[in-house]
């Protein structure tokens, strides 16, 4: 490749995909790598919280989390099908070719909270980006002291990586709360709304030493915000990581600004703290 | 900075040279209408090409970020794709350009080329192009009714940016090197030394056309704090809201918009195209997100939007400069008094508003 074209910010690098799983409705993971081996070890360089452009040639490009740790050996996606790319993606078989670059954005500074306790709090699919900090945490499990994960989605089949949180939870290393909106047969966990799984006894957060991680639908953000405000958790140890129509993923496009904060590169992951002082509602 | 003289009838033959050097020369032409527009020099219309023009509604910001620049192809068969950059390098000059956009070249290349990453695309187009900057002295024709560019500080004079000024001082030009590449133009014979008389006699033209400027946003600073503090009211931003047609327009013109959308699109059997476009902050689609999810659907907070990041601090300290060169263009295009101007006065008259909201107490 030219010097050239490597300086070149918008150009992608073709993928292959390897596999695809189904996880719930809509919502599938695609299992890939690139062409060039020498760009794959480049982008596995990649941090908890960042995420890349996928190309959909002829269709477009769109902005997705990287649900991996970077500790994982394998490469993926998790998308849900929305708009024309996504579905253009969904529509892809394997050993199809697409294309990706990044990756992108700050990701969560998981080294700085060594020694601390990681609260994960996810609704629906809010729990696609965590994923990679919930797993890296696990890989260096003697870093950090409580792990504890809440999670709700409408119904048991809208939860994710529900084969992952059980094994969690079975390793004895994460402690996983589990809620869903409306119960269906065979569900004997708890119904509610995320935030009902902090009143509960088993659901007592320790506020002194944590990181709190919250990612999911802006309502459940407002309320979920609210409840550990009132814990006692200081704004600038709640972190989220926010989504915005992006088209360059780089700084330039204009898209993804919320007030002074350019999303791709200033972000996508935010304090609360520095939430509030963005300038404009999230 | 060096400067030397040239004799009225010579100003052209400074297009001349540029061509011979192998530019593509862009200079401002008369249309049918009242308005200029930027077009190619040819042998042909060489001599309608005009000094003391109205800067054009258009802005020559297009030959560094064209409406639509390809990026790339995308050719596969057989499994396999190849992703083939596609660049444009031309080696170009613009003749007649003014101090506001001039200024608001800088601000691109403040805006594209700093920062984390560098914009390949606008680099090459960048990379030769040579800036030959005219002075607004002509208050009948140069300096329009919608002109600010006193207050936002990027004229009539430019002093830097440019690689070659130009400044009518009556029977004679007065050209400023502002680059080593405008310098060496001088060792061409139209160009000769003058006399501290010249310089006084463009310090006393500047001094003069300063008050020939009719637009007044003397509240540019208080508006700059007011939008970086975040204290003008939500009910300031409606009212600007309500007036906004959300045609674009004013993006459309802006010499130092930067916004650009992403596109895909067929170009033969196995053979797409990316390209970018141009964007508008106005637009209910900017931040549309698949799905639906509007985070920015009300107009007032699009409107709100643009002058933020037009004004606010943050991004004034980030490209050294603000996202608003005085040009006018903004509230020549605009339908309905949405230009920057009147949206500094509605902040300026707004704050009668906010008096009333100052807690008092008296006893």
């Amino acid at each position: 490749m030219s010097a050239q074209a490597a300086e070149n910010i918008y150009l992608p690098k073709v993928a292959i995909l390897d596999r695809v799983v189904d996880d719930i409705a809509e919502v599938r993971t695609f299992y890939w790598h690139f062409e060039d081996p020498a760009e794959q070890a480049t982008f596995r360089q990649f941090r908890p919280g960042q995420f890349a452009q996928v190309s959909l040639f002829g269709i477009g490009e769109f902005p997705a989390s990287l649900p991996p740790s970077p500790t994982e050996t394998e490469t993926f996606f998790t998308i849900r099908q929305v708009g024309s790319c996504t579905a253009a993606l969904h529509r892809l078989k394997p050993h199809d070719k697409f294309a990706v670059r990044g990756p992108y954005g700050n990701g969560f500074p998981m080294e700085e909270y060594y020694g601390m306790d990681l609260v994960f709090v996810a609704g629906g699919i809010g729990l696609i980006p965590l994923r990679s900090c919930v797993v890296y945490a696990l890989q260096h499990r003697d870093k950090y002291q409580r792990v504890q994960i809440f999670y709700g989605a409408k119904t048991p089949n809208e939860l994710m990586y529900l084969p992952d949180l059980r094994d969690w939870e079975k390793s004895g290393a994460i402690e996983c709360h589990l809620t869903v909106d409306r119960a269906a047969d065979g569900w004997s966990g708890n119904v509610g709304v995320v935030d009902s799984l902090f009143k509960r006894p088993e659901g007592k957060i320790p506020v002194e030493n944590a990181i709190a991680f919250v990612c999911g639908p802006p309502i459940m953000f407002r309320f979920v915000i609210k409840d550990l405000l009132a814990m006692g958790f200081p704004e600038r140890n709640i972190v989220s990581t926010l989504e915005r129509y992006m088209k360059c993923g780089v700084g330039k496009c204009g898209h993804c600004c919320i007030g002074v904060a350019y999303v791709c590169v200033d972000g996508p992951v935010f304090t609360y703290e520095q939430i509030k002082r963005l300038g404009e509602d999230i | 900075m060096k400067a030397r003289i040239l004799d009225r009838s010579d100003v052209l033959k400074i297009v001349d040279l540029l061509r011979e050097q192998e530019y593509e020369v862009l200079a401002p032409f008369r249309g049918r209408g009242r308005d200029g527009y930027f077009d190619a020099v040819t042998d042909e219309n060489r001599d309608r090409a005009q000094i003391h023009e109205a800067n054009p509604y258009y802005p020559p910001k297009r030959f560094v970020l064209p409406h639509i620049e390809h990026l790339f192809k995308i050719r596969g068969s057989n499994g396999d794709l190849r992703i083939e950059p596609e660049y444009q390098e031309p080696r170009r000059a613009i003749f007649g350009i003014r101090s506001c956009d001039v200024a608001g070249i800088y601000h691109l290349d403040r805006f594209y080329l700093g920062g984390q990453f560098r914009d390949v695309y606008y680099e090459k187009r960048r990379k030769h192009l040579f800036l030959v900057n005219v002075v607004c002295t002509q208050p009948d024709s140069e300096i329009g009714d919608d002109c600010f560019c006193i207050c936002a500080d990027t004229g009539p004079a430019a002093r830097e940016h440019f690689d070659l000024q130009l400044m009518d001082l009556g029977d004679e030009y007065m050209a400023v090197a502002g680059s080593p590449a405008g310098e060496a133009m001088f060792a061409h014979s139209i160009f000769r030394r003058g006399s501290p008389a010249h310089i006084e006699k463009r310090r006393a033209i500047l001094a003069q056309i300063r008050k020939q400027f009719k637009t007044q946003t003397s509240w540019f600073p208080a508006a700059v704090r007011y939008v970086s503090q975040g204290s003008i009211l939500e009910q300031t931003w409606e009212e600007i809201g309500k007036r906004c047609l959300e045609c674009g327009g004013c993006t459309y013109v802006c010499p130092a918009c930067t916004c650009f959308t992403v596109s895909d699109r067929q170009t033969g059997p196995d053979e797409f195209e990316r390209v970018r476009i141009w964007d508008s902050c106005a637009l209910g689609g900017f931040t549309r997100m698949a799905g639906g999810h509007n985070p920015r659907k009300a107009v007032h907070d699009r409107r709100n939007r643009r002058f933020f990041r037009k004004l606010a601090h943050y991004f004034i300290q980030r490209e050294l400069s603000m996202a608003c060169v005085g040009c006018g263009r903004c509230v020549a295009v605009c339908h309905c008094d949405v230009g920057m101007p009147s949206v500094v006065e509605m902040i300026r008259r707004a704050t009668a508003k906010m008096d009333k909201l100052e807690p008092m107490e008296i006893s």
